[in-house]
């Protein structure tokens, strides 16, 4: 296809978005056909384009000489690209239903529709420097939406994003002036950029600066010490927390990270280095520590985002293993997490939009009457934990072949610390589903008399997604093939 | 000699001359003078950037033909060129947009006095601009000066009369400095034109006599030229006085008078001592530590800051030390940054207090944090223009803070000991940043409970309500987002401009 | 083509008991949903549909047995279903050893199932449980017929998913408690073994069980150090399943709170599949010379007669019946995991006999403690005096498994014991030769000490005691007992089939 398009599918949710408050709506009917139009059509667009990836880069803009605004769709980025587009219809959808209940609908579909457009140009980003530049957009269009409910916690929640995201971006900005001086050029190419003879041997100094990037980019990825902003950031509707929290922003950010690893400075120079280990034990701590902490969180959407917090760090474990068996990982553990969490966040969101509970405590026997919401739970459940069978599994296996095959100590301590977070989210998962489906022996269910299982607008997504997962649990071939070629690719 | 030649003399003269002009015409009057004023200053500026972009060689124009070293000169490149019609450009949008505040905050007998101090302010920004004489300089330091006090104390309330006195004290502090160096020159070389003194300056380099008083009358004039333009630690005047003083003189102070005393600096740089002895001297270095100890106090302070006005004062601080830190670099690079740091600074801070104002309007005139609860909503207007000015401040890409910050961090590439240092305070800076200004945007943003608005009487500002200023808000938006989007060619300007100065 | 069909029959007993087990999990809920405005978690069936129950379950169950030991027993068979990694499938392949376990397993599942016909009357909510029972029979199927260490795990998963409801089922605050428990120590003992598989996958040439291992020489020469600490924690995760110390505490908890036929079911069957996951791990995968006199085996030996001793000693002070029995069930398993790590073909197979004979009489003995709380509604040992004037042959049958248990010939335990101590001598494990069979006679006195006051205390209950006597019903509860309990008693009697079954399989590993 022709690379303009790449172009128009990035712009088009982004105008179609701004223009939501703007046209004249008589019904919210017309309203949602308008939005779900918009992204299905942008969403088509975007397969088209990975089926038919156009060859040549497109600039789009240039600020000066050496900073432009350009899109090329790579094989890693079609990964990402292919799980926005995926789920971003089918989130929408959900949030028709959900939103009845929050109000102010057009600022969120209109916020909704252009993080879509931002999101996939990280995605289709050619360059560092248009990746920064939409890592800051996302920042931006993302703010209003945790803002959205406009309580004083939603007020503070959206503080810290802000501080976190800014910060985080100002120091991933050091790894950009570093790629612009000393590398051969700011466009991602396999294997890096660094010009070493520009450099001249002071490779301490690329070490911080990439450490100093990495740190950056990560925050977005709730790595720790950044992760605070991620369990805040739950006040927001739950399809912003189950598509932006636990999917979009934060994959952005692992993906960035994963950019400026293997795009940037280029993983001979970093293997093995003390930059590596570092970055290694930070991921590792916060693997377990997010999942400890989810353990110790009481509040359903807040435990979920510490689940989020952890299994992200697998992602960045899988790309600071720097191998590309290691790539491979962090990448299905993309596809899988993406699956698998939003999953578990609408099942949340379904349970607060039909009773208002927010707490584990309250969820005393839900299972009979939420049973099809909390059967998909209790799956996506399992999923987290990696029960084979389901797509957590699948991943689980990917990123810990490329741990043992790195042969790096610290890899292996970082295979046991999955192990034990895989642990504790049985835990933390299954405490929750036992509680739904067996409340207790003299448990009076008329005091959850009128929660009942949503509609087929909440359902439909949940249903799609189980499918998937157990698809890629049980016959992992597709994703498997799909993403050995694009590992083949950058190697 | 082609005509155009002769504007930069006669643009000075104009605004020298509109002063005393202004003090026997009425308050009304006076404004349209000066504002004819600026607007005729800003198309001679136009013409002779667009002459010295023709002929891309600098001139010397001899006040009344007495050749040096008796006679007074005139030293006009790109960069002064520039300089001035980008000064006159944010002074005339200041000037419009304070109006309504001036009208209300000023007695109706002193309003001409104020057109009186704007008037002779930008004669000395000329002045200092364009002149090759150091006393020259000297003189419209201290006009300056005056003029800036006039402009601090007009309002006549307690807290504007102790700021200006406490300018004043810091500010001839600075000047004292500032004198001294220039005397210990004139010792040393014996001349007080900027181009003799250099070649005198590279002699004695050369033969390596004077040493230290060369040195020493370096950092005179440095420091004095710091504590004038508000280097942290010689900043504490500055917060009242951008932060009680009318609107129109806080923006022209915290956007044009230091940025006057900076580019003087540079000058002295560059065309007094020359830039490799400065590099040579350790100067710079105190610059540069001085400078990124201003960068994060200036921004803790402003965190702290529960005034609008005062927190946007304080940014100002961080700012100018962006500006120096870029000096102490010591590369032509970090020059580069720091000009163009100057200009978008000028552009986005002066921008910053105009929505600012707008935003207080729409909150009973309160400048409270606590009052300003969901003003975004009631002058969109105001609130857009704060968003942008803040995203700016932040270096949010699109806007001209971001290509400051790229400049500077790209001119710290080329200093291999000062690269990681500035690059992390670039990025905790920029943090900060984000911490005071996005918390203000958040809470504009918030939208405040209906009885609350009620009870209070606040009141919705519409975009026709105050024409002006909406207008002026737009075109500061448009200087913001053009200097992000398209910076390529102000750089370029810089860069020849800076080259033609050596 | 022809055999390709052929070996479809594996998954038919996994399919429809399977099947009928998530059929009958279904209409447990739709039930609940439907009755909600009565507002009844559970609504005691009427006597009629419970008899349909009953007989969709039995009817299943036992053609799904017979299915099973027919594609067990009918030579060997393998499937490849589908790809679940990159190389490996889930590949079902029948051999000796999942043989044995199949039939065990499938013995003690149609006991069981018999035996709760009566007794879950009492608990109630008999759809759910009879779900779950077939649904694990399916899984446990699927575990002993699974040809690759991918396959094994998959279903090593999914067997503690589905055993954990059986655990909660009365759903006390206790029962949750204990079930989340062993949720937690199964999921341990798992991901500990996860760990391990995932070194082996890169160091083996391929996961496929073979006799004897698989390791690639060449690759473990070079960092057999990680290679070694990787098998020791998957040791110690299989472990957990088998209750082998440190992950043994699960089980005195999980096994007293869950009615008495599914903590019959989980001590006899579903503590061996760790067993089993063990075997199949360390001589199918791993190969019995990579560990042999490595400090791996040593650490192992101790900590499973450090297990067989702590269990006793625990079970001798513990005064609830069924937590006594589950204490012994932890050190009975142990001798079971000190004839498999002492990696010696004698020993072995006095293993695989305790296999056998451990699951048929902690079963029997899971069933009488069962049915002395069914009829009296006692959980306390003191509270059983007298006890064997109302029911005498439940108390015998107790009896002679206890007899068996503690190994007295001429009762099952006595074969496989004999075998076991003479394996420790036999082999070349230092102190651990002598050591080992000393522990193993310690632990038996230990046995009699804690299982047989029972019996005497129930049959002479001394004079001051006063009991109303009153005449057994021979139910269905006690003639599975019975049954169990005669076949402990008689393979101990007729053990040489069966010794030269194991025996086989001993030498074909070693």
């Amino acid at each position: 296809m022709n690379a303009y398009f790449m172009v128009i599918a990035v712009l088009l949710p982004m105008l179609g978005g701004v223009l939501i408050p703007l046209l004249p709506f008589r019904k919210r009917n017309t309203m949602l056909v308008y939005i779900e139009f918009l992204v299905l059509v942008t969403s088509l667009l975007v397969f088209g384009l990975i089926l038919n990836r156009p060859e040549e880069a497109f600039v789009l803009f240039r600020f000066t000489g050496q900073l432009s605004i350009s899109f090329k769709l790579d094989s890693v980025g079609s990964v990402f690209a292919t799980i926005v587009a995926f789920l971003w219809p089918f989130a929408t959808l959900y949030s028709f239903e959900y939103m009845k209940h929050e109000g102010h609908e057009k600022t969120f579909f209109m916020f909704y529709i252009l993080t879509y457009g931002v999101t996939l140009g990280i995605a289709m980003a050619e360059d560092l420097v248009t990746l920064y530049f939409f890592y800051e957009m996302l920042t931006m269009v993302t703010l209003p939406l945790i803002l959205h409910t406009l309580t004083r916690e939603a007020v503070l929640a959206s503080r810290t994003y802000m501080y976190y995201s800014l910060g985080g971006a100002a120091f991933a900005f050091i790894g950009l002036i570093f790629i612009l001086t000393y590398g051969t050029t700011p466009d991602f190419t396999p294997g890096g950029v660094i010009d070493m003879a520009k450099l001249g041997g002071r490779m301490n100094l690329l070490l911080c600066i990439y450490v100093l990037c990495f740190c950056g980019f990560s925050v977005k990825a709730a790595m720790c010490p950044f992760s605070a902003w991620l369990p805040k950031a739950g006040v927001a509707p739950t399809p912003v927390t189950a598509l932006l929290h636990a999917v979009a922003v934060v994959k952005a950010g692992a993906f960035a990270t994963l950019r400026v690893t293997y795009f940037s400075f280029g993983t001979e120079l970093l293997r093995g280095t003390w930059a590596q280990h570092l970055l290694m034990i930070l991921i590792i701590f916060t693997i377990v520590f997010g999942c400890s902490r989810a353990l110790k969180e009481t509040h359903l959407k807040r435990r979920l985002a510490w689940s989020t917090v952890s299994n992200l760090s697998y992602i960045l474990f899988g790309v600071i293993l720097m191998t590309p068996l290691g790539l491979y990982g962090a990448l299905s553990h993309m596809v899988c997490h993406a699956l698998m969490k939003i999953c578990s966040f609408f099942c949340a969101g379904a349970i607060i939009y039909k009773s208002g509970r927010t707490y584990i405590h309250q969820l005393n026997g839900f299972g009979r009457k939420m049973p099809k919401v909390c059967s998909i739970f209790a799956i996506s459940g399992m999923a987290l934990m990696g029960v084979p069978g389901l797509c957590g599994f699948v991943s689980k296996w990917n990123l810990a072949k490329g741990a043992v095959e790195s042969g790096n100590p610290l890899a292996y301590a970082g295979l046991a610390a999955i192990l034990i977070s895989a642990l504790l989210t049985a835990i933390y998962m299954m405490s929750i589903v036992v509680r739904a489906f067996f409340p207790g022996k003299d448990f009076d269910y008329s005091t959850i008399g009128d929660v009942e299982d949503p509609n087929w607008m909440m359902l439909l997504p949940l249903t799609v997604f189980v499918i998937l997962m157990f698809a890629i649990g049980l016959h992992p071939q597709f994703l498997t093939d799909a993403l050995t070629n694009v590992v083949a690719a950058v190697f | 000699m082609e005509f155009v030649q002769n504007f930069p003399f006669m643009s000075i003269i104009l605004s020298l001359f509109a002063g005393p002009v202004s003090t026997v015409l009425n308050g009304k009057w006076a404004k349209r003078l000066n504002l004819f004023v600026i607007t005729a200053v800003g198309c001679m500026s136009a013409a002779v950037l667009a002459f010295e972009l023709r002929t891309k060689q600098e001139y010397v124009y001899m006040m009344g033909h007495f050749p040096a070293p008796w006679g007074n000169e005139i030293r006009v490149g790109i960069l002064e060129a520039a300089m001035a019609l980008f000064f006159c450009i944010i002074m005339l949008l200041c000037v419009i947009s304070g109006v309504l505040e001036r009208e209300r905050e000023i007695e109706e007998g002193k309003q001409n006095l104020y057109y009186v101090m704007v008037n002779l302010l930008l004669c000395s920004l000329l002045a200092l601009i364009y002149t090759n004489d150091l006393f020259t300089a000297y003189v419209f330091v201290e006009i300056n000066t005056i003029s800036a006090c006039g402009l601090i104390m007009i309002r006549q309330t307690g807290r504007t009369i102790e700021a200006a006195t406490r300018y004043m004290i810091m500010s001839l502090l600075g000047s004292g400095l500032l004198l001294l160096g220039i005397c210990f020159l004139y010792g040393l070389t014996g001349h007080l034109l900027m181009s003799n003194i250099k070649e005198q300056v590279a002699v004695l380099q050369a033969s390596g006599e004077y040493h230290i008083p060369l040195l020493v009358a370096i950092c005179l004039m440095s420091v004095g030229i710091a504590i004038k333009s508000a280097l942290y630690p010689f900043h504490t005047w500055l917060p009242d006085a951008y932060g009680y003083s009318t609107l129109s003189s806080a923006a022209i102070l915290s956007s044009l008078v230091s940025k006057g005393y900076i580019f003087l600096l540079i000058k002295i740089f560059y065309r007094v001592i020359g830039f490799d002895i400065i590099r040579d001297s350790k100067v710079i270095n105190v610059l540069f530590v001085f400078g990124i100890a201003g960068m994060i106090m200036g921004s803790l302070s402003a965190i702290k800051e529960n005034d609008i006005r005062r927190m946007i004062a304080y940014s100002s601080v961080a700012q100018i030390g962006y500006i120096y830190m870029g000096f102490g670099l010591g590369t032509t690079f970090g020059i580069i940054a720091s000009i163009y740091h100057i200009v978008s600074h000028a552009a986005t801070k002066s921008l910053l207090f105009v929505a600012a104002s707008g935003l207080t309007d729409a909150s009973g005139k309160n400048k409270l944090f606590a009052e300003l609860t969901g003003s975004g909503y009631r002058n969109k207007l105001a609130g857009v223009a704060f968003t942008v000015g803040s995203l700016s401040m932040v270096g949010f890409p699109m806007f001209s803070g971001f290509i400051s910050k790229l400049l500077f961090a790209q001119a710290a590439m080329e200093n291999q000991h000062k690269m990681l240092i500035t690059l992390i305070a670039l990025a905790i800076s920029t943090i900060l940043n984000a911490v005071y200004f996005m918390k203000t945007v958040i809470r504009i943003y918030t939208p405040e409970k209906r009885e609350v608005i009620q009870e209070k009487g606040f009141d919705d500002i519409a975009f026709w309500e105050q024409p002006v200023k909406s207008a002026a808000l737009v075109c500061f938006i448009v200087l913001n987002v053009f200097l992000g989007l398209s910076s390529e060619p102000v750089i370029h300007l810089i860069q020849i401009g800076l080259s033609m100065f050596a | 083509m022809e055999k390709h069909i052929v070996n479809y029959w594996i998954l038919l007993p996994i399919l429809l008991s399977g099947m009928t087990g998530i059929g009958l999990l279904l209409s447990s809920l739709r039930g609940h949903i439907r009755n909600k405005e009565e507002n009844v978690a559970e609504k005691s069936m009427a006597d009629k549909s419970l008899f349909r129950l009953h007989l969709l379950v039995g009817i299943v169950l036992v053609i799904s047995v017979v299915l099973a030991l027919l594609a067990a027993w009918s030579g060997e068979r393998s499937l490849t279903l589908f790809y679940l990694m990159d190389e490996i499938p889930v590949y079902f392949h029948v051999d000796a050893v999942g043989r044995l376990f199949l039939t065990i397993t499938s013995i003690v599942w149609v006991t069981v199932a018999f035996y709760a016909f009566v007794y879950m009357k009492h608990e109630g909510d008999e759809k759910r449980f009879f779900g779950f029972f077939l649904l694990l029979y399916s899984v446990l199927v699927s575990l002993d017929f699974a040809g690759n260490l991918i396959t094994f795990y998959f279903f090593y998963e999914l067997m503690t998913l589905t055993s954990m409801p059986l655990v909660l089922h009365s759903g006390t605050k206790e029962a949750i408690m204990a079930a989340l428990k062993y949720l937690f120590y199964s999921m341990l003992g798992a991901y500990c073994a996860l760990f391990g598989i995932y070194f082996l996958y890169q160091n083996c040439d391929s996961l496929t069980f073979t006799a004897g291992g698989t390791l690639n020489a060449g690759l473990t020469a070079s960092n057999s150090g990680i290679l070694l600490l990787a098998v020791f924690v998957m040791l110690i995760g299989f472990g957990a399943k088998a209750g082998m110390f440190p992950l043994h505490a699960w089980l005195s908890t999980a096994h007293p709170v869950a009615p008495a036929p599914a903590s019959a079911a989980l001590s006899s069957i579903i503590v061996k599949s760790g067993v089993l996951a063990l075997i199949r791990s360390v001589f199918y995968i791993v190969g019995p010379e990579f560990i042999r006199g490595t400090w791996v085996q040593n650490v192992w030996i101790f900590l499973a007669l450090l297990t067989v001793f702590m269990g006793s000693m625990l079970a001798y002070r513990e005064k609830v019946f069924k937590k006594r029995l589950a204490y012994s069930t932890v050190s009975q398993v142990s001798y079971i995991l000190f004839g498999l790590s002492l990696l010696e073909p004698t020993a072995m197979a006095g293993s695989l006999l305790h296999v056998v004979f451990h699951a048929l009489i902690k079963c029997s003995l899971f069933m009488t403690a069962g049915i002395f709380i069914f009829r009296t509604g006692k959980t306390r040992v003191d509270a059983y005096d007298g006890i064997g004037r109302q029911m005498p042959v439940t108390l015998w049958c107790y009896t002679f498994a206890s007899l068996a248990l503690i190994g007295i010939p001429p009762t099952s335990g006595f074969v496989s014991k004999w075998y076991l101590a003479q394996g420790a001598l036999q082999s070349d494990t230092g102190v651990f030769r002598i050591l080992g069979p000393v522990v193993l006679l310690v632990s038996a006195l230990l046995t009699a000490g804690y299982l047989l006051p029972i019996t005497i205390k129930g049959f002479l209950p001394g004079k001051e005691c006063r009991v109303e006597t009153q005449k057994e019903t021979m139910d269905k509860m006690v003639i599975s007992l019975l049954v169990l309990a005669v076949l402990a008693v008689l393979l101990g009697v007729l053990p040489n089939p069966l010794i030269q079954y194991v025996g086989e399989i001993a030498e074909s590993v070693m």
